[in-house]
This record gives structure tokens, sequence and C-alpha cells, in this order.
């Protein structure tokens, strides 16, 4: 591969990257092919030795998408970091979906509870309208107490959502950094 | 050598190479690549996610001869990150050569 070409398939691979941040990795590869034509060596022997660019595009597209996380925390910018994390190795579609669908179950859990502990007076005033005659006063009081529990359970799950966020996030790094990456005898 | 395992170890090389003295990508690269095995393009990524993490600042000099190189300079932050991963090394290490030593003598 010559280095025309190494650079070419290293920007195509890097889509998705702001236009600057794309310019400073090609800068970098620029440089690195520079020095070592310098010191005698062909455009071919370097570029073998660096190995894929799709390979190192996948890492760098990887912590770009984690970094954009920890800034802002959109649902889209979650599920991008985490389909970059995967796409490092087929091993990871296990190792980063378990933890992901079980967080994502545990939250959605948590909210639903609150949200129908919350609304449960409602169910009260519904239930009264259909059968006036099933009315008490402990159904009202206690699920007005119930509602009570809910504004908690919701106050919880927002912190509880923020935390195991930040949780997922650090645990994508530390996968980043982990996984089998552009080393030889991949 | 398992390539995980080589890839967590990557970071103390860079890091320690850095702790006398500043060093372009390439020499980096170079100075690793002379002991060990690897591809020499997983080191870029890892220079951007520690320079990101501040453990590094660049900087770009002129050099003598062709374009200007980019300088990477370790931070107090970096170094103390070193100091710790070198600590693990040797805990990792130490106990390692034991087990061999053990293992060697006993059987």
């Amino acid at each position: 591969m010559t280095k025309n070409q190494f650079m070419k398939e290293l920007d195509l691979s890097l889509k998705g990257l702001s236009s600057n941040e794309r310019q400073d990795i090609l800068q970098d590869f620029q440089e690195h092919f520079a020095i070592g034509v310098e010191e005698g060596k062909t455009e071919e022997q370097i570029a073998d030795s660096l190995g894929s660019p799709k390979h190192i595009a996948k890492e760098l597209l990887a912590t770009y998408h984690i970094e954009k996380v920890e800034t802002t925390a959109t649902t889209g910018n979650i599920f991008r970091a985490l389909w970059a994390v995967i796409g490092l190795g087929f091993f990871n579609l296990v190792i980063i979906l378990g933890p992901f669908v079980a967080i994502v179950a545990l939250v959605v859990a948590g909210w639903a509870s609150g949200a129908a502990f919350i609304a449960s007076p409602l169910l009260v005033l519904v239930n009264v309208l259909f059968n006036p005659r099933t009315f008490e006063f402990f159904d009202l009081f206690f699920s007005i107490m119930l509602s009570g529990i809910g504004l908690f359970i919701a106050v919880g799950m927002f912190v509880a959502t923020k935390v195991l966020t930040n949780l997922f996030v650090r645990y994508l790094k530390y996968n980043v950094s982990l996984v089998k990456g552009g080393l030889k005898h991949d | 050598m398992d390539v995980q395992f080589k890839k967590g170890v990557l970071k103390l090389c860079v890091l320690v190479l850095l702790d006398k003295q500043d060093r372009y990508g390439y020499e980096l690269v170079q100075k690793i690549s002379n002991q060990i095995e690897i591809s020499e393009g997983s080191v870029y990524p890892l220079l951007r996610r520690l320079t990101k993490e501040e453990y590094f600042t660049t900087y770009l000099q002129e050099s003598s001869e062709g374009p200007s190189r980019k300088y990477y300079r370790l931070t107090d932050k970096g170094r103390e990150y070193l100091q710790e991963l070198l600590q693990e090394w040797k805990d990792f290490s130490s106990g390692v050569n034991q087990l061999i030593k053990d293992g060697v003598t006993s059987d």
C-alpha cells in the first residue's frame, strides 16, 4: 500500500469525525510517513508496519464517540459510542451488549414503577367514575401515599440514571483500552 | 504474546519513554517496535487518547531536516499515572517471576 492509498483509506474510515479532528489525525500520519521516508524506508514498508488503516480508524472512532457521551449524554450519542466499541471486535457484542441491556432494563423498570405509583390516585378516580359504589376513603388515602412514594422513586431514578450512565461510559472506556486492538497477530 | 496483554503494556511503554525527555510520535513508535512486536499504527490512537486524558501536552517543533514534528510532553498528572502503572507492573512481574521460580524448582 502506498502512502496515498493508506491516507485515503484512513480518511474514508474516519467519516463521522469533525473535519478538524480528521485533519489532525491525518497530519500525524503524514508526519510519520515523511520521517520514515527520510530514514530511507519505502512507503510500502512504512504502511505495512503501521497496519490496517481501517483498524486504526476504529480505535479512533471509539474514543471519539465515548468522549462525546461524556460531554453530552444523549440517547443518540450513547448508541453511537456503544456501536463504535462493539465495532472493535466481534467478541465485544456479548461483553458490551449484555451489561447494556441489563442497565437499560433496570432504568426502564425503575421509571415505570415510579410513574405507576405517582399515577395511582388517578386509577382510584377512574375506578370511582365507573363503579361509584366501591369508593372507600382507604383506597384514596392509600393511593395518595403511593403517589408520594412514587415521587421519591422518580427522584431516585433521576440520580440512578445519571450514575448508571456514567458507570457504563467508564465501562466502555475500559473496554477500549482492553479489547483486541491494532496489535499484530490479531 | 497475548494481544490484550500487550496493549495494556503499550501505555506503560509510552509513558516511560516520555519520563526523561519529550519525544515525537515516530520516535516513540520506533523505540517501542525495536523491542516489542506491535502494529505501529495503534500507537497513534493511544497517544491521542492519553493526550485527551491530559497525561500529555503536545507542541510542534521545526526539525533541521524535513517537516515540523509534533512532540509529546508528560504532564504532572501523566507522571503520577506513570508511577501508579509502574508499581502495578512491578508487583505483577515479581509475582509472576516468583511463580516461575517455584514452578521450576519444585518439579
